[in-house]
């Protein structure tokens, strides 16, 4: 069964058409990429997929359930968690005050009313080593370096444990060996949650991906395993072949 | 979440000694001057009720007046039907001279304490739900919110002065009786009253730091830092953010009913722009990030000017204005920055020192030292 289903979706800024047309249906459990050169247009369709962007036109579904017209945060509790390209944590709450935001399987007034502590056990403790932030567990999110900041928005979203998990560019600014670490952190999601992820590490992809999507002008423009897709003319020329050529400079 | 509960609790303990011991010692249990002290008790909640909604979530409430006027306009409602009793119809005085044949409907159910008690809280709480529901299902934030909460309020203070028939215009409601509760004439010069003031802004401060302090209080502190990130999470900021603004507009209620009976008459200029501007600065001198604080605030500055004003006179309002650019440019969070500040370098200097002795135990047995940190 398709997790995530995207129908025609397009959007257009004042004339600029950033996603045209898309189609794309990611099966539960799988570990899609989203490759393209910069402007194609993946950032804007993790966009759409969250609500963070209204499309012009198009449809989302999510399972069955068509959520193109939900609020945001109605699509987190349906199951969409969003990691977002510049690690976007709260900076003046610590670690742990973090991941007590993450953890919202129940985000009602009602509910956090009655919650004054965080245990320090059973999830977030496994969470915690997860990601390597035992020892900052009451640093503020402010101090962390900017690795421990990409960890530390992951760990958020291991808390708040969406079916669905879009990742952008999850692995920027991290050195290789955190680039590895996320890569078998990613490998054990796969299964459990859908992922989307959009990445320029070449070596990564090659690691993680089930599928790969390139886009290029807001459209589809190959799909297939990775062979295939470094093996197409048109992808070479749209976007492989510099990507190449950064990766030896 | 866990840590930082247990500084609260002491700050909150010296705060009710200081009220509940130290102020009522300081002037002899004069109940003349506790009068006073009642009085900066009422405007300390009104700070304490800015703070809920601009320190914790980030808005800015410039119109604060605005339900803390109310709140003082239906005690005063109340305190002049009860006066009037005696007069042809019950009709309050200035209704007499503009003429009113009787009693306007939404004056009638103001004749019982007990109605008038709860619209004190609930009519401020309401009115703010609903502006509040308009602006944050709109998604305005900071500034805008500022803007449009200022001169709501202003328009509500020029139609409290246009309908003089009903409000008593520019003067007011004046000539109040005294409150009875339970039978108990509520006398504003004693030291009963200073107590019931008191204990019933140690009460608010308690349910306000239940709030700040629960998951709920964590969630706004993250909507004042990044609501947009709030919102992939799953929360509904917007009613988060109702939540505090409408909570602040009820405590906001209750200091504006006690303002009303300590001074004895309810005025247009409660709900005006000085006074708002005010509590801005007041919660702004003591620390916005915590409600203790800000109370704070709000006492000792008025204290500083019941002082102050009669040696300085007209240049207070300056002196004032200074001492607020001096808090915004040097100390950004308050005076309770400088402390929480002072606190952390006597933690780091404190770590320093031990961790240099005891760095090889740790390592040897980093669980047992979370787990410890965890149970906080």
């Amino acid at each position: 069964m398709a997790a995530l289903t995207l129908e025609k979706l397009t959007v257009s800024f004042g004339g600029l058409i950033a996603v045209n047309e898309l189609d794309l249906h990611i099966r539960d459990g799988e570990l899609r990429c989203l490759l393209g050169p910069n402007g194609a247009g993946k950032s804007t369709t993790l966009d759409l997929i969250c609500g963070k962007t209204k499309p012009t036109s198009g449809r989302v579904l999510l399972g069955n359930k068509d959520i193109t017209h939900l609020e945001e945060f109605k699509r987190a509790r349906a199951g969409v968690g969003r990691k977002f390209q510049t690690p976007t944590v709260f900076k003046e709450l610590n670690v742990i005050e973090n991941l007590e935001i993450g953890r919202s399987a129940r985000p009602g007034i009602a509910s956090t009313l009655r919650v004054f502590r965080t245990p320090v056990s059973g999830r977030i403790r496994e969470v915690l080593s997860l990601v390597g932030l035992e020892g900052e567990m009451f640093t503020k999110a402010e101090n962390l370096s900017h690795g421990q900041t990409q960890w530390l928005e992951l760990a958020m979203l291991l808390m708040q444990d969406c079916q669905v998990i879009l990742m952008d560019e999850p692995t920027a600014g991290m050195t290789v060996q955190e680039t590895n670490q996320t890569a078998a952190l990613f490998r054990e999601l796969q299964g459990d949650h859908t992922m989307i992820v959009v990445e320029h590490d070449m070596a990564f992809v090659r690691d993680i991906a089930d599928i790969v999507t390139v886009m290029d002008s807001g459209s589809l423009l190959a799909e297939g395993n990775i062979a295939e897709i470094e093996s197409n003319a048109a992808v070479r020329e749209a976007y492989l072949a510099d990507v190449g050529d950064d990766e030896h400079a | 979440m866990n840590k930082g509960f247990s500084i609260d609790c002491i700050g909150y303990a010296m705060f009710a000694v200081f009220i509940l011991l130290v102020m009522p010692w300081m002037v002899d249990y004069s109940g003349y001057e506790l009068n006073t002290y009642a009085r900066y008790l009422a405007l300390g909640m009104a700070a304490a009720a800015l703070a809920l909604s601009w320190g914790t979530a980030g808005l800015l409430n410039l119109g604060q007046a605005l339900t803390f006027g109310i709140g003082a306009y239906i005690m005063a409602m109340h305190l002049k039907l009860k006066a009037s009793a005696s007069q042809a119809g019950g009709l309050p005085d200035f209704m007499v001279w503009t003429n009113m044949e009787e009693l306007p409907w939404f004056w009638e159910p103001f004749h019982s304490v007990g109605i008038t008690l709860a619209a004190g809280v609930l009519v401020p709480v309401g009115i703010a739900g609903l502006i509040g529901g308009f602006m944050f299902r709109g998604r305005i934030t900071g500034v805008f919110v500022a803007i449009i909460t200022l001169s709501l309020m202003l328009a509500v203070q020029l139609w409290m002065i246009a309908e003089q028939q009903f409000t008593g215009g520019q003067n007011g409601l004046t000539g109040l009786a005294s409150l009875e509760l339970f039978g108990w004439s509520v006398d504003i010069y004693t030291v009963a009253f200073y107590y019931l003031v008191a204990g019933c802004l140690m009460v608010i401060l308690t349910l306000a730091l239940l709030l700040v302090r629960s998951k709920a209080g964590l969630v706004l502190r993250a909507i004042k830092a990044d609501p947009e990130r709030v919102r992939f999470f799953g929360y509904d900021v917007a009613r988060y953010e109702v939540l505090a603004f409408s909570i602040s507009a009820g405590i906001a209620g209750v200091a504006g009913m006690f303002y009303a009976m300590v001074l004895e008459f309810a005025s247009p200029t409660y709900m005006g722009l000085s006074l708002s501007l005010a509590f801005v600065i007041w919660a702004a001198v003591g620390g916005r990030e915590s409600i203790v604080a800000a109370t704070l605030g709000g006492i000792g500055v008025n204290m500083a000017e019941g002082r102050l004003s009669d040696l300085f006179f007209d240049q207070w309002t300056l002196i004032l204005g200074v001492i607020f650019i001096v808090v915004v440019l040097f100390l950004p969070r308050g005076l309770f920055g400088l402390v929480m500040d002072f606190r952390e370098k006597l933690e780091d200097f404190y770590r320093n020192k031990t961790t240099a002795s005891t760095a090889s135990a740790m390592e040897s047995n980093p669980v047992s030292a979370i787990d410890q940190g965890g149970d906080k």
